[in-house]
């Protein structure tokens, strides 16, 4: 049984420690997940964030990859 | 709700978009996707990411020769410089793929499609930015934000792709452009 699925800590990092994340990893091994309504994104999101707003987060999660970090916001 | 869910590692953004202090894109998810519709192989990505690049250049050139004060028409002309040497980058990255050696005039030939970068034209960045023209850190900041809309279209061009190759070739431009935001945002914060 996989209890580290069950274990996985959220941590907080402000936008410096989110740009060191790319530097560590390279740009395609994060994801960065927009969980604002759409016109938000529109409004402003950032370069290369994935849209799933918080609602539909259930039953997309399919989409993201879970072996990617992810930096949610 | 993403605890338990199988990720390895989540992170919350502390303060959001709001606390994000580099440059931000506008647009829908899809905007500008139009021009990398997964039909084209990775030769013809990295024409259309060439072409791009030419877009932006010849937007540049042609401010500089219709703004008023020489400092700005200066810069300008260094905005266009710089673009020329992200084609070359480019255009290593397609002779390397393809193994042709073309030059850059050839390589230009090639484009089909002229653009701007990040998918939306000179009117419409001007009438989003409305910039003051005759300032040096708004033309940057102008800039700086064609340059964030540039790296958000080639990750999300990037994510989209089915094709790994492409993928990776996107993810490389995707890379130069950040690093040309670093060198713009710098630029801003230097003394003029």
């Amino acid at each position: 049984m996989r209890w580290k699925q069950f274990l996985t800590p959220v941590r907080s990092i402000d936008w410096r420690q989110a740009e060191g994340l790319i530097d560590e990893h390279g740009l395609q091994e994060i994801t960065f997940l927009d969980v604002r309504q759409p016109s938000e994104y529109e409004a402003g999101h950032l370069p290369g964030a994935v849209l799933v707003p918080l609602g539909e987060l259930d039953k997309r999660l399919a989409e993201l990859d879970k072996d990617k970090p992810l930096v949610v916001y | 709700m993403l605890r338990g869910k199988g990720f390895s590692d989540i992170y919350n953004l502390a303060g959001g978009i709001r606390d994000w202090k580099s440059p931000v894109a506008v647009g829908t998810p899809d905007q500008g996707l139009d021009l990398f519709d997964g039909s084209e192989g990775l030769e013809e990505t990295l024409i259309i990411g060439f072409g791009l690049e030419q877009g932006l250049r010849e937007f540049y050139l042609t401010m500089s020769t219709e703004v008023e004060q020489h400092d700005v028409a200066k810069l300008f002309n260094t905005l266009a410089e710089i673009e020329v040497r992200h084609q070359e980058q480019l255009l290593k990255q397609y002779q390397l793929v393809t193994g042709k050696k073309v030059s850059i005039e050839d390589f230009s030939a090639l484009i089909v499609q002229p653009s701007m970068e990040g998918g939306m034209s000179t009117d419409e960045y001007l009438s989003r930015y409305q910039p003051d023209l005759s300032s040096m850190s708004d033309v940057l900041s102008l800039a700086l934000s064609i340059e964030a809309q540039a790296f958000d279209l080639y990750q999300r061009a990037a994510g989209n792709a089915t094709d790994e190759g492409i993928s990776e070739a996107l993810y490389k431009i995707a890379d130069d452009e950040r690093a040309h935001i670093n060198r713009l945002a710098a630029m801003i914060n230097s003394p003029h």
